[in-house]
């Protein structure tokens, strides 16, 4: 137990510190890239998702993990994720977002926190109803992996999917650059099909780009004590996120954020005297009839907000802000929006976007569309004074 | 051979007189103090649109991502730097083009 909760500490502080010194935020990943095609965080996002997914499968195929998340799947996610991803826009972070920066100092995301908090008991009191119509309605099959359900090795299986995933975006990418150099050398681009040449173009600025980051990380090295207290790569983020989840799923499980925090709000209840194991959700589901209790995953989400806190102080970046009155229905809408709407998906960016697809679960493939959708319409309300370039 | 700054991209920090003297000089102040994303973003952009080619923006900030977004966001529209006070406030300076 000891071994474990040490575990949990390493994990929580190190994922805390990744976090916030590569503002390694779903928002801004999603919401920048749609608003003015800022792709930074998107990229770490991508990273970290495609990396922890490779080693996973190696994890996997060799039996060093505890267990898979899998839900069951159908419409849920869909209509749970577009709840939520239209919250964490309007709040102005994710749920890993809103707890680095209540580690950072932000009064603004411990309101946050508390609505979420709100959300997960609303939900929990409805729950009984909702099982029996929304859930029920909603649900098409059992929850699975693909690393389950295929007979390819995981670590190949993982791999396949990482070059697909890079060769998309290749793809993406190189087209966007072939289209931009048509008008500049249209002879060149007429004698080779755009088609053919998209991958290749994107191929070579991927190389190009991450020969770069790996130069400039190789400067940095050079001056540890100043490079530590700039702002980091999202990328650099990313490595690092993916050192401590591997970590994490050899030892104990799959990343995840709100369910911990919602077990964390069953906890808080309990202690100020309400039955919190009497509610289906608490008793049966989220502590599995074990008893409202501290378990291990509460014990490193509490520590992301430790070490999210360690690493702004360092940065300077540490203050305590008191938000602006017009942000505060920002906080509290937001937030019970991102609360209910991880209940009803399940899951949360953290959960569905970067664990679910680094572990294949079709419940996080829809899920992960249902919160991306629900970012770009926010984004698109949000800037609707303005525009957005996507 | 190419530098960091092609790499990273981040905007010019200020000094911390360079910074004093420039705030003075600015044609538009918009506190962004206790806001977060993408307020700001936003903010910066409709800010862009009232001033002349050449003012001076300038925002003040406690939310540590806008010192990147803030510039990215304006994109070819203004000139940005940066100045940290080292103690969870930031300026960013936008120039318009």
């Amino acid at each position: 137990m000891v071994s474990t909760l040490l575990v949990a500490a390493i994990v929580g502080i190190a994922l805390g510190a990744f976090l916030q010194k590569g503002r390694f935020c779903f928002v801004n990943a999603f919401r920048d890239f749609f608003a003015y095609k800022d792709s930074r965080v998107t990229k770490g996002v991508l990273a970290a998702t495609l990396l922890t997914m490779v080693f996973w499968g190696i994890a996997y195929q060799f039996g060093y993990y505890q267990g898979f998340w899998t839900p069951d799947w159908g419409l849920t996610g869909l209509v749970g994720g577009f709840i939520f991803g239209v919250g964490m826009t309007y709040a102005g972070g994710c749920a890993s977002g809103t707890l680095y920066r209540a580690g950072e100092g932000y009064l603004q995301f411990w309101l946050t926190l508390l609505f979420m908090g709100v959300g997960y008991a609303g939900f929990t009191v409805a729950f009984p109803t909702l099982e029996s119509t929304y859930f029920e309605a909603l649900t098409f099959g059992t929850g699975a992996t693909l690393f389950e359900l295929t007979s390819v090795p995981g670590s190949l299986l993982a791999l396949g999917v990482a070059v697909a995933a890079v060769l998309v975006y290749a793809t993406l990418t190189g087209r966007a650059s072939t289209a931009a150099a048509f008008g500049e050398r249209a002879d060149t681009a007429q004698l080779t099909p755009t088609a053919l040449l998209a991958p290749v173009v994107g191929l070579r600025g991927f190389v190009r780009g991450t020969v770069a980051y790996f130069r400039g990380l190789a400067r940095a090295w050079r001056h540890p004590v100043a490079s530590s207290k700039q702002p980091w790569d999202p990328r650099t983020a990313a490595l690092g996120i993916t050192a401590a989840a591997v970590l994490w799923f050899s030892q104990v499980s799959i990343v995840g954020v709100t369910g911990p925090e919602a077990r964390w709000t069953g906890y808080l209840l309990s202690r100020v005297g309400v039955d919190a194991g009497s509610f289906d959700y608490w008793g049966s589901v989220l502590f599995q009839g074990q008893g409202v209790g501290m378990t291990v995953d509460m014990v490193m989400i509490g520590f992301v907000i430790v070490g999210a806190f360690l690493a702004a102080l360092w940065s300077g970046d540490f203050s305590v802000r008191v938000p602006k009155r017009r942000r505060l229905p920002n906080a509290v809408v937001g937030g019970l929006m991102m609360g209910a709407g991880s209940r009803l998906a399940p899951g949360c960016n953290i959960g569905n976007i970067y664990s679910g697809i680094a572990e294949l679960s079709i419940h996080s493939f829809i899920a992960a569309v249902g919160i991306v959708a629900g970012v770009y319409v926010m984004t698109h309300w949000i800037y609707r004074e303005v525009g957005c370039a996507i | 051979m190419p530098s960091i700054d092609d790499v990273t991209d981040t905007p010019d920090e200020l000094s911390d007189d360079q910074a004093e003297e420039l705030l003075e000089k600015a044609d538009l102040v918009q506190d962004m103090m206790g806001e977060v994303c993408p307020y700001p973003q936003v903010e910066a952009k409709k800010g862009l649109q009232q001033i002349e080619s050449g003012d001076l923006l300038v925002q003040e900030t406690d939310h540590v991502p806008c010192t990147e977004n803030v510039p990215r966001a304006v994109g070819d529209d203004a000139d940005a730097q940066v100045w940290r006070s080292g103690d969870a406030v930031y300026r960013i300076y936008l120039r318009k083009r």
